[in-house]
């Protein structure tokens, strides 16, 4: 990035639901934070919605950034169009060198727009950055997760989505409260509207509050194998059972059980990945597992990259094999205490 | 009703992958298949002509000599048309080149709908679909699970699928250009009588580079290995000696 004559700003385009901003941007708030720290720059956040002043205040107090909140009638629901609409006057202003969002079905939905609209760089699930000379690396896997591509934008701004789970959620006690700066505007979309959300169906147990996940993968190989999934998971207390994109797609499970990107993030005591071969959209949604165990037949698949134990077997047979282990050591071992 | 499905054409995640020390590039020993994302777009396209009347589906990709192999395969799913614009062989073409070309292509020709695959499976930056859109004006929308078109009224609805199993509803105007999300629909199999007709048919070459070139927005420093990040231990023994070590493990950290 070239250099330039006024200071130049990170900003950060907030996601929130419900009135809370979601972990993905907090996630991304502290990758603004690294390269707040690698550039010296500050970081500005940008709140789109319908009626934000409450959660405003409650950020600027929170992370002690300044904030720019866009308010409008036109954005109880988020919208492509109406959010492109609502940002490209004031960014166009703070002129920021990067603009961040997570790399969310929010975020890649208007990222590449907004780049395109603003003759920026566009850099998307990033999950690394680094100082190289004057200029910030920005990595991101590419290759099925095989290679890692280390990227610096050439435009006079870059717009950046931050992948889920590669930086912890910002957590800090600011000594001051950031400057609140709420602009209303109408904003007529000509081409969409969006209607509602529907809300998924409540499923009977949560993925986000079981202590041990056992995740099934294609590995899985036919419907016929899912038993074996479930009675694994009923070796455990507090246990969900996940799965894969590709699993759902297979038809095996619901999409309530998808962990990964377009799923749910989790980080429980234990996962135990089964025939999951790992691909970056996958692993975001559960890296954050204090201990994972993975089980597939092929070594060189990805998950064994981020799995403390590893083990090559076909888990059709090497699971039912652990569950009569178990059942001959634990079993017989409290029938006779 | 005329429709453009983009596709790409991808490495099979089974290949081997290594970076060529000599060109700092990927060398890839392995095969090619399209994209599944972009399996679902094409599908879907085919669905909605069985509802009503489509013109004609196309289907483009950018790409090396190679991608006229996932061209073909298109052609046999059941689209009527193929259009290969035709790149070098090494493949650092960036979103931005690739929606610029389409773009050019897509102004020419003209489109009510065009449909990629949320992703590429292979680089998973998912921008294509958007900047496309952008640059022609469309309304867009991305990780889309369902759609339905009226066209009376010259509009499409759309859920997208935002996480897991929550979805925005949306109504736009057409022209619209959607990125598919995978589970929209079960892809098919290729007819014989597709296959055989696809075998005959032309494809329509354009080399890029008699298109308009445009500057990459992003520079590619290095491409690296991702760091032995596996801490991970691989337990060894027969199957039975890593089950009884597995719940050993789990007993020490009182999982079990």
């Amino acid at each position: 990035m070239k250099g330039t004559m006024k200071k130049r700003q990170i900003a950060v385009i907030a996601e929130h639901r419900n009135g809370v901003l979601t972990p993905g941007t907090l996630e991304t708030l502290s990758f603004a934070r690294e390269l707040e720290r690698l550039l010296s720059l500050e970081t500005k956040i940008i709140i789109v919605g319908k009626s934000i002043g409450n959660l405003a205040y409650d950020i600027a107090e929170m992370t002690g950034m300044d904030i720019i909140g866009i308010e409008g009638e036109n954005f109880k629901f988020y919208n492509c169009e109406a959010y492109l609409a609502a940002l490209e006057k004031p960014l166009k202003e703070l002129d920021p060198a990067y603009i961040c969002t997570p790399h969310s079905a929010m975020g890649y939905d208007f990222a590449p727009r907004l780049a395109v609209r603003l003759k920026a760089s566009c850099i998307t699930a990033v999950e690394k950055i680094g100082k190289k000379e004057k200029s910030v690396i920005f990595s991101r896997s590419q290759w099925n997760g095989k290679i890692i591509l280390e990227m610096e934008p050439v435009a006079e701004r870059g717009v950046i989505t931050v992948l889920p789970g590669s930086w912890p959620e910002l957590d800090e006690r600011p000594e001051r409260t950031g400057e609140v700066t709420i602009i209303r505007t109408v904003t007529e979309t000509k081409n969409s509207r969006t209607t509602e959300i529907k809300e998924a169906k409540r499923t009977d147990f949560d993925l986000t509050k079981a202590e041990v996940i056992v995740s099934a993968g294609k590995g899985l190989g036919k419907e016929e194998n899912l038993p074996i999934i479930y009675k694994l998971s009923e070796l455990f207390p507090k246990s969900a059972v996940g799965a894969s994109r590709a699993a759902c797609d297979a038809g095996w499970f619901d999409y309530g059980h998808q962990i990964g990107i377009t799923g749910k993030t989790v980080s429980p005591k234990l996962y135990i990945a089964c025939g999951i071969s790992g691909s970056t959209q996958h692993i975001s949604g559960m890296k954050g597992s204090q201990m994972v165990v993975a089980i597939n037949t092929d070594p060189a698949a990805s998950i064994f990259s981020v799995a403390d134990f590893c083990i090559v077997e076909d888990l059709a047979t090497f699971i039912p094999c652990v569950i009569e282990k178990y059942h001959k050591l634990f079993s017989l071992h409290k029938e006779s205490e | 009703m005329r429709i453009l499905v983009c596709i790409k054409q991808v490495p099979d995640s089974e290949g081997i992958v290594t970076i060529d020390k000599s060109t700092g590039w990927i060398d890839f020993e392995g095969p090619y298949r399209m994209n599944r994302f972009d399996e679902f777009a094409l599908e879907e396209a085919l669905r909605i002509r069985e509802n009503m009347a489509v013109d004609s589906i196309d289907a483009l990709s950018v790409g090396p000599p190679r991608a006229e192999s996932t061209i073909r395969k298109a052609l046999e799913m059941g689209a009527s048309r193929g259009i290969h614009i035709l790149t070098e062989e090494r493949t650092d073409i960036s979103a931005f080149e690739t929606a610029s070309l389409i773009t050019l292509f897509v102004k020419k020709e003209g489109y009510d709908l065009i449909l990629t695959g949320v992703m590429a499976e292979d680089d998973m930056q998912s921008q294509v679909g958007p900047m496309i859109a952008e640059m022609l004006g469309y309304p867009s929308a991305s990780s889309v699970i369902c759609e339905g078109i009226d066209r009376e009224k010259g509009t499409l609805y759309a859920e997208r699928e935002i996480e897991a199993g929550t979805r925005e509803c949306i109504e736009m105007k057409l022209p619209v250009l959607l990125t598919i999300q995978s589970g929209i629909n079960r892809p098919r199999y290729p007819a014989l009588s597709n296959v055989l007709r696809a075998k005959r048919q032309e494809i329509t070459t354009i080399p890029s580079h008699t298109l308009q070139k445009t500057e990459k927005r992003e520079k590619i420093v290095r491409l690296r290995y991702p760091e032995a990040p596996s801490k991970g231990i691989f337990l060894e023994g027969n199957e039975e000696e890593k089950a009884g070590f597995l719940l050993q493990i789990l007993h020490e950290k009182s999982i079990i």
